[in-house]
């Protein structure tokens, strides 16, 4: 393959673009593993040759880090298992099954993709308040399932939606209840698009920081966005370890995008084709 | 078989659940935001209803302008740079000539999945006035150009602005890309063997065919703009001053600093309003070019 010029320019541009985007976090690997002076004086925006590898162990140690890191995990798969739970069911319901008002009760629910949560934080808060989960998971976890049930039951929709017909009625000819049919030969056929869904679904809400800032304010329950933000301010002199929180936390997403990055692309593809 | 699949029980227990929690945590809070923008509210004692008062009020308010205008500025660079820089990478990355198209990809789509709190650490240290990667850059590049970027009237809404740009361009680059890819090939190549240089083919060919994936950039781009406030809420709280503030700014300060609970669903009323127009709008754009 003959290359021009200007496809040398454009690989430089790209080139150029993706240190934009990957350098801001090999600087901050970089300082989470530096002391103060290096980070502010001697040596800012290199790789240091004497790395401070006892900033991860005060990460862990001295900041709330670990406690942060549990609650981020416990409310997000607790909420990924909602969203299915809900979801599931109700995009089989309302693609496989035959009733009138499926269209109405599909047209409902994606209200949900449309709405900004801004817009509904006020009575939210208040809700919160009078259910008395304020300042438990449940604060966390109930507005989570409830605002991706409509993207996860569009992903699943968009799979059940290609299965042929025959599929249940061999099944219902065999005896099987709809049910059954619905858990053991329906289900695995659509595990795909359920992996697609979960693993959108995992990262939205590991990162997810507004609803969290305004629901959330006891430190035993803060979840990692919010959890590190109030570092920020009390730590702000160790900039080391603070950066290895960092560091620490960002290392799930990335790690899932890295292994599924298929799935996460053909997540956003079938979203924008709703959304739009 | 009808008559299993029209099983009004099971319809109802696999239906009913997904319903009642979108109902009670997303679906009666907008009403309640609606209703609630009438009403004179702490959030504790009974509401009064004072009609129009609190529009009245927002509509003679200089920092809901402020917001507006803030959100918009925000709205038009995401459109500008995010937009812009996506479909370029989109172009370059639909030239067959251009190796690591997977490295790419990756690398581009990384800042998307990282936690905002992260990002605007990150971003407060490249911009701090002193020892930040921004300023000692232009100093090596030997421009005098010193700014306190994040303290700046005129500048914190831009620099928190393209923060936003650096995070999320990958992801309109995703959705163009995966468009893109989805063209059939024959299309394409068709192209190539009558000549077509990659500009016209990107020019003619992948943006009209790109029109639905567009309009959806769009609707993404502008009402994330006029939406935003996670990222002023970790890199500025919304200063210097007021210099930061947008609806959504409004509508938290309003509710939870100074406890208006009513005026602060009035703010959020015309953001729902603003974020509907402008999808509205975007969509009847792009229905009157098809013809």
């Amino acid at each position: 393959m003959k290359r021009k010029v200007s496809d040398y320019i454009v690989i430089a541009l790209l080139v150029l673009f993706s240190v934009i985007c990957i350098y801001p976090l090999l600087y901050l690997l970089f300082y989470s593993l530096k002391t103060n002076n290096e980070i502010f004086f001697t040596n800012p925006f290199g790789p240091t040759m004497n790395p401070q590898f006892d900033n991860y162990v005060r990460a862990v140690n001295a900041f709330d880090l670990p406690v942060y890191f549990r609650n981020s995990i416990l409310v997000t798969l607790v909420s990924v298992f909602g969203i299915l739970v809900l979801a599931l069911p109700f995009a089989y319901a309302t693609t496989r099954m035959t009733w009138k008002l499926k269209n109405a009760a599909v047209n409902y629910l994606t209200l949900g993709l449309f709405i900004p949560t801004q817009v509904i934080i006020i009575p939210l808060a208040i809700l919160v308040k009078k259910l008395h989960i304020a300042n438990t998971y449940f604060a966390l976890i109930i507005p989570y399932i409830a605002f991706n049930l409509a993207f996860t039951s569009m992903v699943i929709s968009t799979s059940f939606r290609s299965l042929p017909k025959e599929m249940e009625e061999s099944a219902f000819l065999d005896g099987a209840s709809v049910t059954k049919t619905f858990l053991h030969i329906m289900v695995p056929l659509v595990k795909p698009a359920i992996s697609t869904a979960l693993i959108f679904a995992f990262l939205n809400i590991w990162n997810e920081y507004t609803l969290a800032s305004i629901l959330i304010s006891k430190p035993a329950v803060k979840t990692l966005p919010i959890g590190l933000s109030s570092f920020v301010g009390q730590h702000s002199t160790d900039w080391g370890a603070m950066g290895a929180c960092f560091v620490i936390s960002s290392i799930p997403t990335i790690a899932i995008y890295l292994i599924f990055s298929e799935q996460v692309e053909k997540a956003l593809t079938i979203g924008g084709a709703v959304k739009g | 078989m009808e008559k299993m699949l029209g099983n009004k029980r099971v319809i109802a227990l696999y239906t009913l659940p997904a319903l009642l929690v979108f109902t009670v945590v997303v679906f009666y809070p907008i009403l309640q935001t609606f209703y609630k923008s009438f009403f004179e509210w702490d959030g504790l004692t009974e509401a009064v209803f004072t009609g129009l008062d609190n529009y009245k009020e927002l509509f003679t308010d200089d920092l809901f302008y402020e917001s507006m205008k803030n959100g918009i500025i925000f709205a038009v660079i995401l459109v500008v740079f995010q937009m812009g820089l996506a479909t370029l990478l989109m172009f370059a990355l639909m030239n067959n000539k251009v190796p690591f198209k997977r490295f790419f990809r990756s690398s581009f789509f990384i800042p998307v999945v990282l936690s905002i709190t992260v990002v605007c650490q990150l971003w407060s240290a490249i911009y701090d006035p002193e020892f930040g990667l921004l300023n000692n850059l232009f100093a090596a590049l030997g421009l005098s150009y010193r700014q306190n970027w994040l303290s700046d009237l005129n500048w914190a809404i831009v620099a928190v602005a393209f923060v936003n740009v650096w995070q999320f361009t990958g992801y309109q680059f995703t959705i163009m890309y995966s468009g893109a890819k989805s063209i059939p090939e024959d299309y394409l190549e068709a192209a190539r063997i009558d000549g077509a240089t990659n500009m016209q083919i990107n020019l003619r060919i992948l943006l009209p065919m790109l029109k639905d994936t567009y309009r959806m950039c769009f609707v993404f781009a502008i009402t994330g703009g006029l939406n935003a406030f996670a990222h002023m809420n970790l890199l500025t709280k919304g200063g210097p001053g007021t210099a930061t503030y947008t609806l959504t700014y409004m509508t938290f300060r309003s509710a939870f600093t100074v406890g208006e609970y009513g005026y602060g669903c009035t703010s959020a009323v015309i953001l729902v309003l603003q974020c509907l127009l402008a999808t509205f709008l975007i969509n009847k754009l792009f229905s009157f070019k098809e013809d």
